[in-house]
């Protein structure tokens, strides 16, 4: 390479380097806000923090009640992205090797589905909550979260098991396999990648979802990390001194999750959504 | 296979849409021709919702709020994504580091974006308008979302940036399947940079903009955290989208039936717009 190419060509990383730590300016101004006192900020809105104010951290930390709340996220967010997998595998398996006509009419249920946006569902499960008594219920949730879930998982399976090679399916009818040892010992073990992907993509709707919680869950030590970051600043008169803090906290779970397997998160996302 | 065993592995499943999704869906369409508030009977009051819908202002008002809001994400996020994807396929030095740095508000949630910006859009201390006055423009500081002016475009910028670094991600694994001897031969015929991208890329990156388009429209139509958390839906209703509407009807003056029509009107839209983009995204695809 030419000198002049080399200068060139360092000139354009350091221009798309420094594009991209612009681009995350939002996020270096939320750490550095979250030590500075209230006072602080109102005197000179940016700058770095006088001395750390940790204090900010153990007010949001205990006020909003966090690990209790990440706990219940944790929580919530397990069972809905092993309920969903399972559920929908099993319901991809028949799907996917039949296409009699009862099939192919729950395959379009699940296209349509996938294309409803949840507050079309919305005010109808709040009746249906009411009636079930399922209101401000672990259960509950886990099971709406579950349902919008669903036509995504199915619809995934449905496409990775048509590719799994039929040989495989009839070696195993041979050996008088039931229906269910197939799936059990045949299929489910293939499913690893896709139950991979499909899960990262459940558990970030999952975690970062606002919709659901806020509606219905009203118990406090039922909210999720989302709901008590919300309730914790509250709408009026924002502080930022509550703000920030509550906001690193927020999100340190997942973007700890995410420093840990940001390739394979970045990888398996994109592939879920070109899938 | 046995209809026994179709029959049992898809019952789970079938018992947690059917009860969750189905019924819902059937519910709403029942609902959206009453006047129920959700508590004791409710009278069938036939096509009134959806009148009131098309000859109130609030409304369409809301629709189009709706609309313009997509239309802003959709175009400046792919074509961002776009851009950032097309420099960072010829800078794979610094490729995978820039793509999970810009994925990074990808993994936060609505709340903690919507109240980073909305502090950052403040009128007195927020950063937005520190800034502008350390660079001397204190004629352009200003309450960004108090403003009905501003106020739509401040949320989409913050949208924006929440997910553009999805669009570059989807981009990235579209270049990644263009074979390696086009962009050669390309580069031997003596293409620029520019002409490589203009004239190569572009076209063969026909399905990712299918993917991206279809995924913001939809991820976009439906939006409510944003505006919910950062105006309420104001200042004016300049903010106000069609689900933060429902949500109002809703859970803020309990009328189930009306909200019930709201969300009728939603599903056709997004429906008709997933089915006229997919129809034409696809059709573009395939000329080329």
């Amino acid at each position: 390479m030419t000198p002049m190419r080399q200068i060139r060509s360092i000139l354009i990383h350091a221009f798309v380097l420094a594009l991209v730590v612009t681009l995350l300016m939002p996020l270096l101004y939320m750490l550095t806000m979250s030590f500075r006192t209230a006072t602080e900020i109102a005197a000179q809105p940016l700058g770095l923090p006088d001395r750390l104010a940790w204090e900010n951290y153990t007010q949001a930390f205990t006020s909003m009640n966090y690990l209790r709340s990440v706990a219940n996220s944790v929580g919530i967010t397990v069972s809905v992205t092993m309920l969903t997998a399972m559920l929908g595998s099993m319901a991809a398996f028949p799907l996917a090797r039949n296409s009699s006509r009862v099939a192919r009419g729950l395959i379009m249920l699940v296209a349509l589905g996938l294309a409803t946006p949840n507050f079309v569902t919305i005010t109808p499960i709040f009746v249906i909550f009411r009636e079930l008594q399922l209101l401000d219920t672990y259960l509950g949730i886990i099971l709406a979260f579950t349902a919008l879930n669903l036509p995504l998982a199915i619809f995934f399976y449905v496409g990775f098991i048509a590719a799994i090679p039929k040989d495989l399916i009839e070696a195993a009818k041979l050996d008088h396999c039931s229906d269910w040892q197939i799936f059990w010992h045949v299929i489910r073990p293939l499913l690893g990648p896709a139950t991979a992907t499909l899960s990262l993509f459940v558990m970030l709707m999952v975690w970062n979802d606002f919709t659901y919680p806020l509606l219905l869950l009203t118990d406090k030590d039922k909210f999720t990390v989302t709901i008590s970051v919300y309730r914790f600043v509250g709408n009026q008169n924002i502080q930022p001194d509550m703000l920030f803090p509550a906001a690193v906290l927020g999100s340190l779970p997942l973007l700890i999750l995410f420093a840990i397997f940001q390739r394979r998160i970045v990888a398996g996302v994109t592939a879920g959504a070109v899938k | 296979m046995s209809k026994r065993s179709f029959l049992l592995f898809t019952l789970p499943a079938l018992i947690v849409l059917g009860v969750f999704f189905v019924y819902p869906i059937v519910l709403t369409l029942q609902l959206s021709l009453t006047n129920s508030t959700g508590v004791g009977e409710a009278d069938f009051t036939g096509w009134r919702n959806y009148e009131r819908i098309i000859s109130r202002d609030r409304y369409p008002a809301a629709l189009w709020v709706t609309l313009k809001f997509t239309f802003i994400v959709v175009t400046f996020q792919t074509i961002a994504g776009l851009f950032l994807a097309a420099l960072l396929h010829r800078l794979p030095a610094i490729r995978s580091f820039c793509r999970a740095a810009l994925f990074t508000p990808a993994m936060m949630s609505f709340v903690v974006v919507g109240y980073v910006w909305q502090f950052i859009y403040s009128p007195f201390s927020g950063g937005l308008n520190a800034v502008l006055r350390g660079a001397g423009m204190d004629g352009l500081a200003r309450g960004w979302l108090g403003d009905p002016e501003t106020a739509l475009y401040a949320i989409a910028i913050a949208h924006i940036w929440m997910f553009v670094g999805y669009t570059t991600a989807i981009f990235l694994a579209g270049y990644a399947n263009i074979p390696n001897d086009i962009e050669e031969a390309g580069r031997l015929d003596g293409a620029s940079s520019w002409q490589r991208f203009r004239h190569l890329e572009i076209p063969l990156l026909a399905p990712s903009f299918t993917i991206n388009i279809m995924l913001s429209t939809i991820g976009t139509l439906k939006t409510f955290e944003l505006p919910f958390i950062m105006t309420r839906g104001g200042p004016d209703g300049a903010t106000r989208t069609l689900s933060l509407e429902i949500i109002n009807q809703l859970f803020g003056n309990y009328r189930f039936g009306f909200a019930s029509s709201l969300s009728i009107i939603m599903l056709i839209i997004v429906v008709a717009v997933a089915v006229a983009q997919n129809w034409y995204l696809r059709s573009r695809e395939n000329v080329q």
